[in-house]
């Protein structure tokens, strides 16, 4: 599983600041974590984009009061909608690795079943790969990237006027 | 779940002292399901309680190094809470998928051997051998007592988990812990 960046806090930092940086930071290693999402031989890949979109939607929401909120809801949904769309190929991915590892301490003569259960989960997951293109390429169209960014940049600004 | 507002929060105060806040909110929501969630039939309120440990374990995750050190132990068992739940989760998803997956197969079948039957009087048992998933129910029956008894083990774990995190006084340690204030930066956490 891909390692998140480690993140050294202050307590007397100031909070809006600490968001600014640490939203950069999540930011930063969702989109490293996209390349190669949609291959099914590598499963892990997913998981890991599935994490860091995890990691990224708690801090945003840690820091909520720091970010001006008209844009914050609509990035907040959009993060959210991505994560939907990994789960979509990250859940059977799961549940087809864990009927294989079962299969193997079966008798022979109960194997058909949960053979026939993983071809179902087979097309589940190229459904939820299609799912997760079609969001990856919204969130492109969206500029998500840059709105995470300019949320950031927001609450650094916000620091500096005040 | 919708997670419960945090009020008072100020993004010109202190990083620690927000958080604070969020993490008192967080813990009281978890340990709110108790004892709700003692019960294996309160589905719902197990799910809850795993999406609660989630966003406890996220903040300590992320702010716990501005703590006292108990924060830090904290984190660690909020995963474990939060894991355990989700794989009672995965158990309460996959059973009834298996169920409806094993019936959908068991219906296709009848409906091949109705078929199969054709004017006759009654079913030839004969006939089951052209049941076209006849060597699967088998398979997927092992399947399902499989789920179900893991189920009930996992869920055993956790209430056996519960009980030590109270037995060691987890709440009322992890409310000190987010009183005091760290020095200095503590080793980072992830």
């Amino acid at each position: 599983m891909a390692k998140a960046q480690d993140i050294d806090v202050a307590p007397d930092e100031p909070y809006r600041l600490a968001a600014a940086r640490i939203v950069r930071m999540r930011t930063g290693e969702l989109f490293e974590s996209a390349d190669g999402v949609l291959d099914t031989r590598d499963i892990e890949r997913v998981h890991d984009m599935r994490v860091a979109t995890r990691r990224l939607r708690a801090v945003l929401e840690i820091f909520a009061p720091c970010f001006p909120q008209s844009e914050f809801k609509g990035v907040l949904s959009d993060v959210k909608q991505l994560a939907d769309a990994l789960g979509e190929r990250r859940d059977p991915d799961v549940h087809i690795d864990a009927l294989q590892s079962f299969a193997k301490a079966l008798l022979a003569a109960n194997k058909p079943g949960v053979v026939r259960l993983v071809e179902d989960m087979r097309a589940r997951q190229t459904r939820g790969n299609e799912v997760l293109a079609a969001a990856l390429e919204r969130t492109h169209e969206r500029g998500l990237h840059e709105r995470l960014l300019a949320l950031a940049d927001a609450a650094d600004a916000e620091d500096e006027a005040a | 779940m919708k997670a419960r507002r945090v009020k008072g929060l100020d993004p010109d105060a202190m990083l620690a002292d927000n958080a604070e806040q969020i993490v008192r909110v967080r813990l009281d929501e978890l340990c709110g399901f108790m004892p709700t969630a003692a019960d294996p039939a309160e589905v719902v309120a197990l799910h809850d309680m795993r999406i609660a440990a989630k966003r406890l374990r996220y903040i300590l995750e992320v702010t716990g190094p501005c703590f006292g050190p108990y924060a830090r132990t904290a984190t660690k068992l909020v995963k474990d809470v939060q894991d355990l739940l989700g794989e009672i989760h995965d158990c309460d998803v996959q059973i009834p998928e298996t169920a409806a997956f094993a019936e959908g197969l068991l219906a296709a079948d009848a409906a091949a051997l109705h078929v199969a039957a054709g004017a006759a009087e009654d079913l030839d048992p004969a006939l089951l051998k052209q049941a076209p998933h006849a060597r699967e129910h088998a398979g997927l029956a092992v399947l399902q007592a499989h789920l179900r008894a893991r189920r009930l083990l996992l869920f055993d774990r956790f209430l056996e988990l519960w009980a030590d995190l109270e037995r060691k006084g987890f709440r009322a340690r992890l409310e000190y812990a987010a009183g005091e204030r760290a020095d200095v930066f503590n080793e980072p956490q992830r």
